[in-house]
């Protein structure tokens, strides 16, 4: 347990001053504006992680805990939440996604070669089962936030 | 996670990812205008395309791919923190259109009624349920696995779908959230709550040229979009075995039915 928290912060602090830079050149954020902001997202997701190793019943993802926490924390009229969002507004959400897709990219090399001997009919389909999911939530929202007025 | 440590250790990995990020930021955000449509070109797809050329590289070795699969797992979790922290504030916002919420967890099975159809039509077997049941992630190739086995024609479905999202599925969602949001009629609210795939990076790559495309909006969209990938998070797996797989099944039926039938009805038409 100790082990897995020593390596995630470790690692937490490597993505944390990728993303702040990248902050930095991208969105014009100075890394010392938005260090309190990544820390305390570090923070979150540290204890999310540590919240879900915790707890015996796995079926609830870690990303839940995250999310949840990160969300109640911010709720209008909790502590320290209006400090919270200002800080966190610092950190370009742009600027997060780009060190994830680029571990994301050197992680995928590996499955080339299986990717280049699918049929262009699974690429097809493929296509159409991302589009299917995507559209399908995008039109059913739509029409519920039409019937409630809210667009 | 349990198994894998000192992979903070692994510095060509993480330089390596460093030096796309400066590069790809540097680069910037640039527009391709398809007729009346948009398509963003964001740092995030230069990063994944940079990484998976990189990988064919002598600079990558077979270590740094493996260890970058667990990294991407640790870097979502502030993305997800990154979307709670704007979804706290947009509470009211988020209860007003809570129905709207919900119910988008169905538009889901959309996958269904689009690809079986065509895999069907393509001339597939009982591939196609494992193919379009589910977007076929992780939690969808371990149902259908438990259910069917891996070398059944439904695993070999749903593994051929799980390649092909985890190397292109960021990328098409990438080029297409944006080019969708400019020339659909559909409201960015919208698109933001359709946003929660099941895949941290594939929801990343949609919402990017969503939160880029409209920048005014984009505190309510991170926010919609953080709720519905909490929500899809939850519910997904299990969305999937009560519904999208049943669905399927019953669909597949009655659709290969129909289609022994329709050459007789159509030699009679003709």
């Amino acid at each position: 347990m100790l082990k897995s928290v020593q390596e995630w912060v470790l690692l937490f602090i490597i993505i944390g001053f990728i993303i702040v830079i990248g902050n930095w050149i991208g969105y014009n954020v100075m890394p010392l504006d938005a260090l309190p902001g990544i820390i305390v997202l570090i923070a979150i997701s540290l204890a999310g992680l540590i919240i879900h190793r915790l707890i015996p019943y796995k079926k609830v993802p870690s990303i839940a805990y995250i999310g949840i926490l990160a969300f109640v924390l911010t709720i209008p009229g909790v502590p320290g939440s209006q400090q919270l969002v200002s800080w966190t507004s610092e950190v370009n959400l742009l600027a997060i996604a780009t060190p994830i897709l680029a571990y994301a990219g050197i992680s995928i090399g590996r499955s080339w070669t299986d990717f280049a001997k699918l049929g262009w009919k699974t690429v097809v389909i493929g296509m159409c089962v991302l589009l299917g999911t995507y559209l399908g939530s995008a039109v059913v929202a739509e029409i519920i936030l039409r019937i409630q007025g809210i667009i | 996670m349990d198994q894998v440590l000192n992979m903070w250790k692994d510095w060509r990995l993480h330089i390596l990812v460093f030096a796309i990020v400066i590069v790809t930021e540097f680069i910037g955000i640039h527009e391709l205008k398809i007729g009346p449509g948009v398509i963003l070109l964001l740092p995030m797809l230069y990063a994944v395309i940079i990484g998976i050329g990189l990988y064919f590289t002598p600079l990558v070795k077979e270590k740094q791919s493996i260890n970058a699969e667990p990294l991407v797992f640790i870097s979502v979790t502030l993305l997800v923190a990154k979307f709670g922290v704007q979804a706290g504030p947009a509470l009211p916002q988020l209860i007003e259109a809570g129905w709207a919420l919900v119910l988008q967890e169905l538009g889901n099975l959309g996958t269904i009624f689009l690809a079986l159809p065509v895999a069907i039509y393509l001339g597939l077997k009982r591939e196609s349920i494992g193919m379009t049941h589910s977007i076929g992630r992780e939690p969808n190739l371990a149902l259908i696995t438990d259910k069917y086995g891996l070398s059944s024609p439904e695993g070999r479905g749903v593994m051929a779908i799980y390649i092909f999202g985890t190397v292109f599925g960021s990328i098409f969602m990438g080029l297409a959230s944006g080019l969708l949001a400019t020339i659909t009629p559909l409201h960015p609210y919208s698109f933001a709550m359709a946003t929660g795939i099941g895949s941290g990076s594939m929801t990343a790559a949609s919402l990017g040229p969503l939160v880029a495309a409209f920048p005014d909006k984009a505190e309510m969209i991170t926010a919609f979009s953080g709720a519905s990938n909490l929500l899809t998070s939850v519910t997904g797996l299990y969305a999937s075995i009560f519904i999208g797989l049943p669905l399927t099944e019953k669909l597949y039926k009655v659709m290969t039915k129909r289609k022994k039938e329709n050459p007789t009805n159509s030699t009679k038409v003709v």
